[in-house]
């Protein structure tokens, strides 16, 4: 959505939107999320992004620079900064040329560090309420400075309605060995003191970079002349050039300063460091839809499985003679058991309403002998 | 010969009733096998285990008896690689190690490294090469760390790696960095907790 209001700002097809934007803008956001990643527990995270950005007078280009920084309760943090600038030239009346590059990097606890830079061009063909483009861009991520060619080609159109403007767009992605499409369509609408976002996707034929449904809104109400108050919430898709991993969140924000064009929800880009990211077969970052946790305690072992929506868990393996025995509901999603375990490598499976069993994210999944899937894990 | 059998199949069963889950014809054929490891000196409780995990999932009784009968081999394959002194948890985990493709040799130079129990490095290795590690790369990896690193090290760094492969890092790309910058042990906790407890970020 952003690239779209950009483009028609830019194209000078949004007379009434350009005409507000001003030549160097900048803000600074401040707020409080809960964010979710897949396999991990939520966590509170609080947050500060300043930006600013510069736009050609006649949107004939721009450039942007952002930074965020996120402190989690557990006390680590997260930074990550990138800018990224376009110019467009008129080819013909409704052809245009836009040529752009990007760079940024995130970092995690002085752990894990991404960073990148893309260069891009695109051709727009467009009237005054309606446009398509195509484009690719080509560059380099880097994890932890191993680099990783990347490679993206895109197309999209989008519709331009008086307050309200919608975009729809496919892109394939190539970084490395991994490779993914992104089919997204976004809808803004806004007000005289209210701007509604939302946008929905899916990442399909994905090797390595995750897939399924996602989707983000986020509402921006003018308090004041600058200052704005955001909400936002949703679900993102793993970035694997940027470092950030799925998950979900919400977010309750002040923006503070010159507010012409929103800037993207506040999807935080960290790297959880001390959980493990279960995939599949193919790499993708599995649900966490029914999970075990381990506590070890003097004298026994207490297992939890969060299981949302389910209406009885039974859990089995070794430790129980793999007989079945239905865990006790704990509260709405989450059922225990005390177990007795010795010391080393366990195998078990859950299931879920009487159903067949399964493997329980927070478990190695391995082939079980009986063409099934057994979970196993080790107690020290 | 068929009474002698008979009796040892009853002494078998009256000592571990558990079995009485399996039909007659299967449980003769697991008990066969479990006192054929047990006269090896294999640990028996993870094959009547399997052949209990067997019943459970309703396996036909020729599945279940080859599966006992294969981890039986693996035991004894475990063992020869880990040595005779090999506890049975580690020979479950070198069981793993191997199933997951890691070389014999590597148990075995393992066991050359490290002092304490390798259930843990087994485990880990067989993770990583479960989550797509070359095996070859793993074994390097795990070798490395070995010597010096404590479990919960260990879990940490199989932790750091699956993350890294999940973002989209190229497994031995992710496995070699780790190994290099040590941060995982920069990461941990003075008390790190069970392996799988979820956390926050």
């Amino acid at each position: 959505m952003r690239a779209l209001a950009l483009i028609v700002a830019a194209c000078g097809a949004d007379a009434g939107a350009h005409a507000v934007v001003a030549q160097v803008a900048a803000n600074i956001e401040a707020g409080v999320s809960e964010v979710r990643y897949d396999g991990f527990l939520a966590s509170a995270a609080a947050s500060v992004s300043p930006t600013i950005r510069w736009e050609h007078s006649r949107g004939r280009g721009f450039v942007s620079a952002r930074g965020t920084y996120l402190r989690f309760e557990s006390g680590r943090h997260s930074l990550d900064g990138s800018i990224n600038g376009s110019w467009f030239a008129p080819l013909a009346p409704r052809l245009r040329a836009e040529l752009g590059v990007s760079a940024g990097g995130s970092q995690y606890a002085n752990i894990a560090s991404f960073s990148h830079s893309e260069a891009e061009a695109r051709l727009h063909l467009m009237s005054a309420e309606r446009g398509a483009w195509a484009g690719a861009s080509a560059g380099r991520s880097y994890f932890s400075g191993l680099p990783r060619n990347v490679v993206v080609l895109a197309t999209g159109f989008w519709l331009l309605r008086r307050d309200k403007t919608m975009f729809v767009s496919l892109d394939r992605s190539t970084i490395g060995d991994t490779a993914f499409s992104d089919v997204r369509g976004s809808a803004r609408w806004r007000g005289s003191r209210l701007v509604l976002e939302g946008i929905v996707g899916a990442r399909v034929w994905s090797r390595g970079g995750g897939r399924g449904v996602y989707g983000e809104g986020s509402a921006a109400l003018t308090l004041g002349p600058e200052i704005a108050l955001v909400l936002s919430a949703g679900r993102y898709p793993t970035d694997v050039v940027r470092g950030s991993i799925a998950g979900r969140y919400v977010t309750a924000a002040v923006r503070v300063g010159s507010i012409s064009i929103r800037r993207p929800a506040p999807a935080p880009r960290v790297l959880p460091v001390n959980e493990p990211v279960y995939t599949g077969s193919d790499g993708a970052v599995k649900s966490a839809e029914t999970r075990l946790a381990i506590q070890i305690r003097p004298d026994d072992v207490l297992l939890t499985v969060y299981a949302a929506g389910a209406a009885s868990i039974e859990i089995t393996g070794d430790f129980t003679d793999w007989q079945p025995v239905p865990l006790n509901r704990v509260d709405g999603n989450t059922w225990a058991g005390v177990f007795r375990m010795t010391a080393g490598l366990h195998r078990m499976n859950v299931r879920r309403d009487g159903g067949a069993w399964i493997v329980p994210a927070g478990t190695m999944r391995r082939p079980d002998d009986y063409d099934g899937e057994v979970g196993v894990f080790v107690l020290p | 010969m068929i009474v002698a059998a008979l009796l040892m199949a009853m002494q078998v069963a009256i000592q571990d009733p558990r079995l009485d889950r399996l039909d007659p014809d299967t449980r003769a054929q697991v008990i066969a096998v479990v006192d054929s490891a047990r006269q090896a000196g294999l640990p028996v409780e993870p094959l009547v285990q399997r052949a209990l995990e067997g019943a459970t999932k309703a396996a036909p009784g020729t599945r279940i008896v080859a599966a006992v009968h294969r981890l039986a081999a693996d035991l004894g394959a475990a063992r020869t690689a880990l040595g005779s002194n090999a506890s049975a948890p580690e020979l479950e985990a070198g069981v793993a190690a191997l199933r997951a493709g890691a070389p014999p040799q590597v148990l075995a130079n393992l066991r050359s490294v490290r002092r304490s129990s390798l259930t843990m490095a087994l485990s880990v290795l067989a993770d990583l090469v479960s989550s797509g590690v070359p095996a070859d790369s793993a074994a390097a990896a795990v070798l490395a760390l070995a010597p010096t690193a404590r479990d919960a090290d260990l879990v940490e760094f199989r932790r750091a790696v699956e993350r890294d492969i999940a973002l989209g890092a190229p497994p031995s790309a992710a496995t070699s960095v780790r190994v290099n910058s040590g941060a995982f042990v920069n990461s941990m906790s003075s008390d790190p907790g069970p392996p799988a407890r979820p956390r926050r970020p």
